[in-house]
């Protein structure tokens, strides 16, 4: 359901904005609190979207592509370009332009159209250059038998579901990293590397055999020509799917847990960061521009070497969110800031980290983040590798098919807007090429200070958060028909999963008003879901990014500005406000951005909490709302599945829910639905209907889970059982124990001290009409 | 293996010999898993030589012994059974021992005569027992492992041959025997009395015999005179060794041979007249002479200036003397003499083995007696003190002041080689268990109980002979005395009665639990390694050796290979196949597994084996050129680092990365020659500190290296051997390897290493009685606090040499204590305490001091100092210390001991009298020549730094002997043919030579060998056929196979395979050889007789 929403509401460019229509100032953007900002999904497929086998053609001034925004003298055969009103002539290939006859890219309706580009032009061989992806595996080793025999299994069926050329590497790591040679024929071959030591991208390659200078033949294995690496010599570690197969199960087969002992009353030593490391120098001998992917499978936390998030001390706890609040965490800020260099490292050869992560404890994912989510990595967080999450999601990552996430490598960015607007900066998994131009503001929120922004991995979902700002200086030219409209254009270069070089270009208008004449016009253009989703996640960039940031106040501020400047009222008569229909949900989402994880972080662990940002700062803004404020459905044997309440006064005895939190799926049957259940009604034929609406919220909750990566935790509770919590956490306490008395029965209440929503309401009015 | 006494282990396979598990085991190699050692021993055994013991003893192996090869066990049984060496009794040969048995020494000290244990023994097996069975050495790699058939074709003939000669043997030894031992003793004391000064140097004095008799004649003394028939059967042979008997002899007189009076002078003389009881032997003495004799008639040439003259003989007698007696005008350098010919080069002193084994008993009559000549072949009783093969004096009676000391110019010093593999013959040391409370000691020097510790107070107390003080007796060791003053079991109890007995260590003397035998291998396949076959033979050795490892759980093995990184192998065997683990950090090195890169024996076997065909394989396509030793070595070190134990490393290029990387000095060296003419001995410093660094952490963590350098080029030696000699190891040294002649070496090296008796985490330190205190300590190991060494190996080849100063006068009359305690781990674990006590008389006379000196422990001090100065000085220098050493030593002698009448007269004291041949062929050696390749002279003095005394003589003196006539002799004489002076006037144009030191062996072609001896000896015809590479075969004709005999002999000896090199006239080679005649005049110094001529001006002008 949430596909055919995003269908609507993101149409075929993929963008939603904060604001549909902008303030022409900087000050009257400042003052509509939700800032400028657009959630873009750059690669999301779309049946539309036409196919152009051609090159772009280029603004010479600005670089902006041929779009369907563009005047187009078909006498002159000219262009302008309506981000910088350039005048360009057609080549020569288009002289068959007219009005009549023209490109794909000039269609009105074709606001985003894909270019297939070829990196080397040549006609009769164009597959010959295309080079195969690189899949490296990193498993962790220090796990008991049962994890490390789930996460073989798992390991097994991918390399089973890779395409056949594509390469793959291998290296496990437990107190030491061991790089393993595929290639070599005689025996099984390791390199091994200390798990204590950092460890450079040179001398990786070096002790690999693969620097530039030494390039040692390495013994036994002859040189092969094979997929344009030969001359690395890494093709010793990197063998096609299919001619590796073998090895790599045999391989597996032999693997054991780490062999180094674990003192008692310690953690086992775990180098995750070496690993990463020479995971990253062994893709380093691979040429420029290959798609590249480390897959790190992780079970517990670095406790070795560089990365380090804790000692192996089982006395010492991994970092909270408290320890780090205060301070505490003496390995955070090294970890962070090594994880970083492996980031600048992996961006800088345009490769992937991909985190698998599955241990009852935390394993430093809110360390790696800065590594998975700059390289635009997946990320997994799962208790064990043998449940659903991780394995139906590692799974997911190697389909083909419907629910294929469309892996692709070596995105590139670039926006180009119309004079005025500035680019603040972007959310979301990609990396800051550092590109200036006139089009950067001076303040950076997120990944700033450019015009372009590497992504070493997306994919059709992944989707990134564009903060503008407007240039502080008065408009010289006075508001004329020319400029009552601005534009913005993503252009997004990729490498697609058959390895095919793509250049996405999506060029959107939007326009200005002059909201100091009429906030009408503004009014209508809010996208309340969007600016939620947009407030969340830069509510979490600043818990992350500055110290001491009291969220809920900012929020809470922020609201009531909002409201102020937004709400219907007399002063100072708290109910008198209403709020326009175009704003009525958004304080309802801020009430539940207020209790959710992203703000309320200390229900959470560090790990959970970077896991769920990521998601948030990657998913589009459907999903993100959900994990804001989850869907709630009812079934009953009254009426077809509807709608509830996000509220504990929905919970009903003969009732089932069906709770969607991105996270979680919950199915949670009232007290008298259980009972039944329980006494096996629903196998008996003449209670068919109640088998069928026992049916129903599972089959939902499938749908759900199967379009979803990661694949999210499938609860089934009944009503009083203890994982009901996972519901009775997400529902606004409307009853609690202080009001107990006046529920209905068969309903619940939650044992909390939470304000409910109607308080906040309250509160909300008050302070929004005070002057 | 707990029981102190137990049987050995059985050895696997091993052959089971089933004859008799000898008695005379050492009661740790039962224990141990020495085994080798023991087999040796065991074929010994077999000889019909009973101990009387032996039945008693319990065998310790019973077991047969596991002779590396099974082939040579078949051989031997059939053999005979009397006499288990395959062919050549081993026994028989003498060691070119310096001097024939005994006598010489004894003789002078005449107290001595009843001490020696004389005629028994003659029964005795042959001594050389101890040796490796030469069949183990002998065939090529591959032969190795086959059984005899494979002997053959490997060209060792080992096997086969032996048997029959044995047989042979047998007979001459009795023979000789009977003569032997007593004989010898007397008579010669009783020349020496007479002549007072006896010129050893003449060669009359060589046929003992005779010589003496002379002089006794002159003299008086009767007691020698016997069996002059018997002599003159000798005689004529003989007559010209040197052994001049005297046993003082050193000094003869001048031409005044009649120094009857003289001879008064010497105290030895007066004792020598107890001569008569000497005389008794007298003539058996002679007998033993006879084989000798015949061959070597060197003659001592007194040579050059009045030389030496035999002391014993009075001019008269021989001609000889006549000749000595002239002396050349000293002044005249060398053209006096051999101009005026008085000077007969063949009566110059030189050694002469003795053939048959004596019986020595180490103390007689409560006093100490002085041992025979490390180089001979003796049988030890140990009667309270230790056998000479743990520990030997180089004076055998203690100046009492550190002033007499010093006039005598003569080093006070202790060799202690605490685990010398003892004769087959000998009794096993015994083992000691005091339980739980350990040992008895003194509990101020912490002393342990010994024979000389003396009970009082009815055995309540004892006082130490060490520290002096009294001790209480522990309640459950206390005994009553007997009337004798001595505790009444005291023969009972093997430490109240012997000089070396093994204590079971208590739980006190371990800081951890015995660690388990740990081998672990490192192979360089680095490029040049493996197209130079040096990768496939270490594997090929490794694979071969690995059934010789101890049985067990205790027997851990890993395996790395090393080229410009480290790959370990896992080998356990839940794995299909070994893993291999790359270690790429060569700078930063550590190990690539905690556990399974070491495993159990047992488990890993066939993966062993399996990866050790594959190795050479692996890596033939390899082109990486450099090598990572230091690295290497480290990382297995770190691998092994929980439990210590040995790591054998095959190194065969310079190593150019990682940790301790190494430069080619060498060459660079070359290039700039002004400089390094002054700085030429650096290069024979380690490079750095970083090796030495690394070697004592490993000694620390009882981590035990060899290397073996199979190499063609200029690897850095020098600093290599750093890690080997801190440690307790050594290295071997192939070069330049071939593929073709060293694998069967390196596996027979690679055997013995494992197999020879040997131990782990070891500590040893000596201690001494009061007003004697140790120096410092050289050898192989490694010093972390003055008082002791830590070895992180040890084994029977490696000596120590201890240097002694007085800290305070002794009193004469006294005896003088040192004990050596040895606390090690036997390869099956078991903690043990080697004690090891020798009790020696001080004497305020210099005269005792020089006719109680012992020659070969003596120059091997001079060996070991002058090879501890070689890095350190410039050449010349080192060179001027060791003449001057010698000189002093004489000048001692002849200004305060000698009768002197003419300044003209060159005067040696007996008991030294080859010190100056010795001295010559020092400073020709290979060491001090700076035409040598400086690999080839580090590794001579790291070889010299653990070598024992039996083959420091040999390695400076090599035995040359003639085997283009090696058929010629009789059926029952020794194997060996008399040995050669090595002089080219006695190397002829027709003849075959063979040239042994005990490590490396010439073979030299004369220019006009006939072709059919060749033919028959070779397989080719003309002497250009000679090849450059050597493989041993055995052809079937009587020639070749007494050659493969010979050659299977001195392998036995010498416990070494012998890297054999072809020589012939006109090559290189053929200068090499050449350079080998130490008699001759060459570039590298003068000839024996300028040299004597040279010592004695020297003499003259510090006397005068």
């Amino acid at each position: 359901m949430s596909e055919m929403a995003n269908m609507d509401s993101e149409g075929i460019d993929a963008v939603r904005m904060t604001w549909n229509v902008w303030p022409r100032t900087k000050v009257e953007a400042s003052k509509c609190v939700i800032p400028l900002a657009a959630s873009i999904a750059p690669i999301r497929p779309h049946t539309d979207i036409p196919m152009l086998p051609y090159a772009p053609l280029r603004c010479k001034t600005c670089s902006a592509v041929l779009n369907a925004f563009a005047r187009v003298d078909f006498m002159a055969k000219i262009w302008i370009c309506p981000f910088c009103y350039q005048r360009n002539h057609f080549p020569p290939h288009y002289a068959m332009i007219s009005e009549t006859n023209l490109p794909g890219e000039l269609y009105p309706q074709y606001t985003t159209v894909q270019y297939a580009l070829q990196s080397f032009p040549d006609p009769n061989n164009s597959n010959a250059t295309q080079l195969p992806p690189v899949f490296v595996f990193v498993l962790d080793t220090c796990m008991i038998e049962e994890e490390l025999e789930f996460v073989k299994s798992a390991l097994k069926q991918a390399i089973g579901l890779l395409p056949e050329h594509a390469l793959v590497g291998f290296v496990s790591f437990g107190t030491q990293v061991q790089v393993h040679e595929l290639g070599f024929s005689d025996m099984s071959k390791v390199y091994v590397f200390r798990g204590s030591k950092e460890i450079s991208r040179e001398q990786v390659l070096e002790q690999l055999g693969l620097g530039s200078a030494g390039r040692r033949p390495t013994v036994g294995y002859p040189k092969v020509l094979q997929n344009g690496y030969a001359n690395t010599g890494v093709n010793r570690f990197l063998l096609p799917a299919s001619d590796c197969e073998y090895t790599l199960d045999t391989l597996l087969d032999e693997l054991q847990t780490d062999q180094w002992p674990v003192q008692a009353g310690h953690r086992a030593s775990r180098c995750t960061g070496v690993a990463f490391s020479v995971s990253a120098g062994l893709l380093a001998a691979c040429l420029p521009g290959t798609g590249a992917r480390i897959i790190a499978l992780v079970g517990g936390p670095c406790t070795e070497g560089p990365g380090t998030i804790v000692s192996k001390d089982l006395s010492e706890p991994v970092r909270s969110h408290k320890d780090l609040d205060k301070d505490a965490a003496p390995y955070f800020k090294k970890a962070v800031k090594f994880y970083d260099s492996i980031a600048k490292q992996l961006v800088s050869q345009g490769h992937v980290l991909d985190l698998f992560a599955s241990a009852l404890d935390q394993v430093g994912v809110a360390e790696m983040k800065v590594a998975v989510e700059r390289t635009g990595g997946l990320v997994v967080l799962a208790e064990s590798f043998g449940h659903s999450v991780f394995k139906d999601s590692f799974k997911r990552v190697f389909e083909d098919g419907e629910h294929s996430l469309g892996l692709c490598f070596n995105g590139m960015l670039e926006i180009n807007c119309s004079k005025d607007i500035k680019i603040q900066g972007v959310i979301g998994p990609c990396t800051s090429l550092e590109k200036k131009g006139p089009n950067v503001a001076d303040t950076v929120i997120g990944e700033g200070n450019t015009t372009a922004w590497k992504m070493c991995g997306l994919n059709k979902s992944t989707s990134l958060t564009v903060l503008f700002d407007l240039s502080s200086t008065e408009r010289s030219n006075v508001p004329g028909a020319a400029n009552s409209q601005f534009y913005l254009q993503f252009l997004t270069s990729y490498q697609d999963p058959e390895g095919k070089t793509m250049l996405r270009v999506t060029t959107v208008t939007r326009q200005w008003v002059d909201s100091t004449v009429s906030s009408e016009e503004l009014l209508r253009g809010f996208d309340q879901e969007t600016a939620a989703v947009v407030m969340a996640r830069v509510t979490s960039l600043k818990m992350e990014t500055e110290e001491g940031f009291d969220a809920t106040r900012w929020l809470d501020r922020n609201l009531i500005r909002l409201c102020s400047k937004f709400g219907d009222y007399r002063k100072d008569d708290p109910s008198s406000f209403t709020l326009n229909p175009c704003f009525s949900l958004f304080p309802q989402f801020m009430f539940n951005l207020r209790r959710s994880q992203f703000v309320q972080v200390f229900n959470n662990s560090p790990d959970e909490t970077a896991y769920f940002r990521m998601l948030l700062n990657r998913e589009n803004i459907t999903n993100a709302a959900v994990m804001i404020q989850p869907s709630l459905i009812s079934y009953s044997f009254n009426s077809l599945p509807q709608p509830a309440l996000l509220d504990v006064a929905s919970i009903s005895a003969d009732r089932i829910l069906l709770l969607d939190s991105y996270f979680s799926i919950v199915v949670f049957h009232g007290m008298t639905i259980a009972q039944w259940r329980n006494m096996g009604y629903q196998n008996q034929p003449e209670h068919q209907a109640f088998a069928e609406l026992l049916q129903a919220p599972q089959a939902d909750a499938q749908m759900i889970i199967q379009e979803r990566f990661p694949v999210p935790r499938l609860v089934v509770c009944d009503q009083h059982g203890s994982q009901a919590r996972f519901l009775l956490a997400k529902l606004n306490p409307s009853a609690t124990y202080n009001n107990s008395s006046d529920i209905a029965a068969g309903s619940d209440i939650i044992f909390t001290d939470d304000v409910s929503l109607q308080v906040f309401f309250e509160h909300l009015q008050r302070l929004a009409v005070q002057s | 293996m707990a029981a102190p006494v137990p049987p050995g282990a059985p050895r696997p396979g091993a052959n089971a010999r089933q004859q008799s598990p000898h008695p005379n085991f050492n009661p740790n190699f039962q224990t141990n898993p020495n085994s080798l050692a023991d087999n040796m021993q065991n074929m010994n055994l077999n000889r019909p030589h009973s101990m009387p013991n032996s039945g008693p003893r319990p065998s310790p192996f019973g077991q047969p012994p596991p002779f590396p090869q099974s082939s040579v066990t078949a051989g031997f049984p059939v053999a005979s059974p009397p006499m288990s060496r395959p062919g050549p009794p081993p026994g028989m040969v003498g060691r070119p021992a310096v001097i024939p048995a005994g006598p010489p020494q004894t003789t002078l000290p005449a107290n001595v005569p009843p001490g020696r244990p004389v005629g028994l023994p003659v029964s005795h097996p042959p001594p050389f027992g101890s040796r490796p069975p030469p069949a183990s050495l002998s065939s090529s790699t591959g032969g190795a492992v086959l059984p005899s058939s494979a002997f053959p074709s490997s060209g060792v003939s080992s096997a086969s041959a032996a048997p029959p000669p044995s047989g042979a043997r047998p007979s001459s030894f009795v023979s000789s025997s009977p003569l032997t031992g007593g004989p010898a003793g007397p008579m010669s004391r009783a020349p020496a009395g007479p002549s007072s000064n006896g010129p050893p140097a003449v060669g009359a004095g060589a046929l003992p015999g005779a010589p003496r008799f002379p002089p006794a004649a002159i003299v008086s003394q009767p007691p020698v005179g016997p069996p002059p028939s018997m002599m003159s059967a000798r005689a004529p042979a003989q007559a010209p060794t040197m052994r001049s008997v005297l046993g003082s002899s050193a000094v003869s007189s001048p031409q005044t041979p009649p120094l009857p009076s003289a001879s008064s002078p010497f105290p030895a003389m007066t004792q020598a007249r107890p001569p008569p009881l000497g005389s008794p032997y007298g003539p058996q003495t002679w007998s033993m002479q006879p084989q000798q004799g015949t061959q070597p008639p060197h003659i001592p040439g007194s040579t050059h200036a009045q030389p030496p003259r035999m002391f014993g003989m009075p001019q008269q007698a021989l001609p000889n003397q006549a000749m000595t007696n002239i002396p050349p005008a000293m002044g005249q350098p060398g053209a006096p003499m051999s101009g005026s010919s008085k000077i007969d080069p063949n009566q110059i002193p030189r050694p002469i083995p003795n053939a048959t084994p004596i019986v020595y008993e180490t103390r007689h009559g409560n006093s100490a007696n002085p041992p025979p000549p490390a180089t001979s072949d003796y049988i030890v009783r140990d009667t309270g003190n230790c056998s000479p093969r743990y520990m030997r004096c180089t004076i055998n009676q203690i100046p009492c002041t550190a002033d007499l000391l010093t006039t005598s110019a003569m080093q006070l010093a202790l060799l202690v080689q605490p685990m010398a593999l003892p004769h087959p013959s000998e009794d096993p040391i015994q083992v000691v268990d005091f339980g739980e409370s350990g040992p008895v000691r003194c509990s101020r020097c912490k002393g342990y109980i010994n024979p000389f510790m003396k009970f009082i107070d009815q055995g309540r107390k004892f006082i130490c002979n060490l520290c002096g003080f009294t001790d209480d007796t522990p309640r459950d060791y206390h005994c009553n005395l007997g009337p004798d003053g001595r505790r009444r079991d005291a023969d009972e109890r093997p430490e109240l009665c012997r000089g070396t007995v093994e204590f079971v260590a208590s739980k006190e003397y371990m800081v951890r639990d015995p660690m388990p035998a740990v081998y672990f291998f490192l192979i360089d396949v680095s490029m040049n390694a493996v197209q130079t076959g040096a990768t496939a033979a270490a594997c090929s050795a490794i694979n071969q050796v690995i059934s010789d490892l101890p049985e067990g759980t205790r027997t851990l093995v890993g395996i790395a290979t090393f080229d410009s990184t480290i790959h370990f192998y896992n080998l356990k065997r839940a794995l299909q196949q070994p893993l291999m683990l790359i270690v790429p950090d060569i700078q930063d090195v550590y190990t690539p597994l905690e556990t399974d890169v070491i495993v159990q024996l047992s488990e890993c076997r066939q993966h062993l084996e399996l990866l050790l065909e594959n190795i050479p394989t692996m890596f033939q396509t390899s082109t990486t050129a450099e090598s990572c030793f230091g690295a290497a070595i480290k990382a297995a070190f770190l691998a092994m680092k929980s439990t210590g134990g040995k790591l054998l490393v095959f190194q065969s290029v310079l190593p150019s990365v990682g940790i301790g990387a190494l430069s080619s000095r060498e060459a660079e060296g070359r290039t700039n020659i002004s400089a390094s003419e002054k700085e030429a001995h650096k290069l024979l410093q380690p490079a750095d500190k970083i090796l030495k660094t690394m070697a004592i952490e490993f000694a620390e963590y009882q981590v035990c290296v060899d290397v073996f350098v199979t190499t063609q080029t200029y690897v850095d030696i020098a600093s290599i051997s750093v890690i080997p000699r801190t440690t307790g190891g050594q290295v071997y040294y192939y070069y330049p390897f071939s593929a073709v002649s060293d694998p069967a070496k390196l596996y027979n090296d690679l055997r013995w290493n494992i197999t020879r008796p040997q131990g782990f985490e070891a500590v040893m330190r000596v201690r001494c009685s009061q007003g004697i205190q140790v120096q410092d300590y050289s050898g192989n190991f490694c010093k972390r606090i003055p008082t002791d060494v830590d070895l992180a190996g040890i084994d029977c080849d490696k000596c120590i040499l201890v240097t002694l100063k007085h800290d305070d006068k002794l009193q004469d009359g006294s005896e003088c204590g040192f004990q050596c305690a040895l606390l090690y781990t036997t390869v099956y674990g078991q903690r043990r305490i080697r004690v090891t006590n020798l009790s020696l008389p001080c004497t305020n006379m210099l005269s005792n001091l020089f006719r109680s000196a012992d020659l070969d422990t003596q120059f091997t001090c001079f060996l070991k100092q002058a090879a501890i100065e070689i890095p350190t000085c410039p050449l010349l220098q080192v060179r001027d210390h060791v003449t001057n050493l010698c000189i002093n030593i004489l000048l001692s002698y002849r200004k305060f001991c000698a009768t002197v009448s003419s300044t003209g007269q060159l005067i040696l004291p007996e008991a030294l009298k080859l010190l100056p041949l010795y001295t010559l062929a020092l400073i020709k050696s290979r060491g001090l020549r700076n035409d040598g390749r400086i690999d080839d002279r580090s590794f001579w003095f790291n070889y010299v730094s653990s070598l024992s005394t039996p083959l420091a003589i040999p390695l400076v003196y090599p035995r040359m002997f003639a085997i283009h006539n090696v058929d010629s002799k009789d059926g029952d004489e020794s194997v060996l043919p008399p040995t050669i002076p090595l002089s080219s006037e006695h190397v002829c144009d027709d003849g075959i030579y063979l040239l042994e030191n005990g490590e490396d062996a010439l073979i030299y072609f004369g220019s006009s060998v006939d072709s059919s001896i060749l033919q028959q000896l070779f397989g080719f015809t003309s002497v250009d056929e000679v090849p450059t590479q050597f493989v041993m075969q055995q052809f079937s004709n009587p020639l070749s196979k007494n050659f493969n005999d010979v050659v299977n002999v001195i392998r036995q000896q010498r416990c070494s395979y012998l890297r054999f090199t072809l020589c012939k006239k006109g090559d290189p080679s053929g200068m090499l050889f050449v350079s080998c005649m130490v008699e001759d005049k060459n570039a590298n110094g003068p000839s024996y007789v300028e040299f004597l001529v040279h010592i004695h001006r020297q003499i003259q002008m510090k006397m005068s």
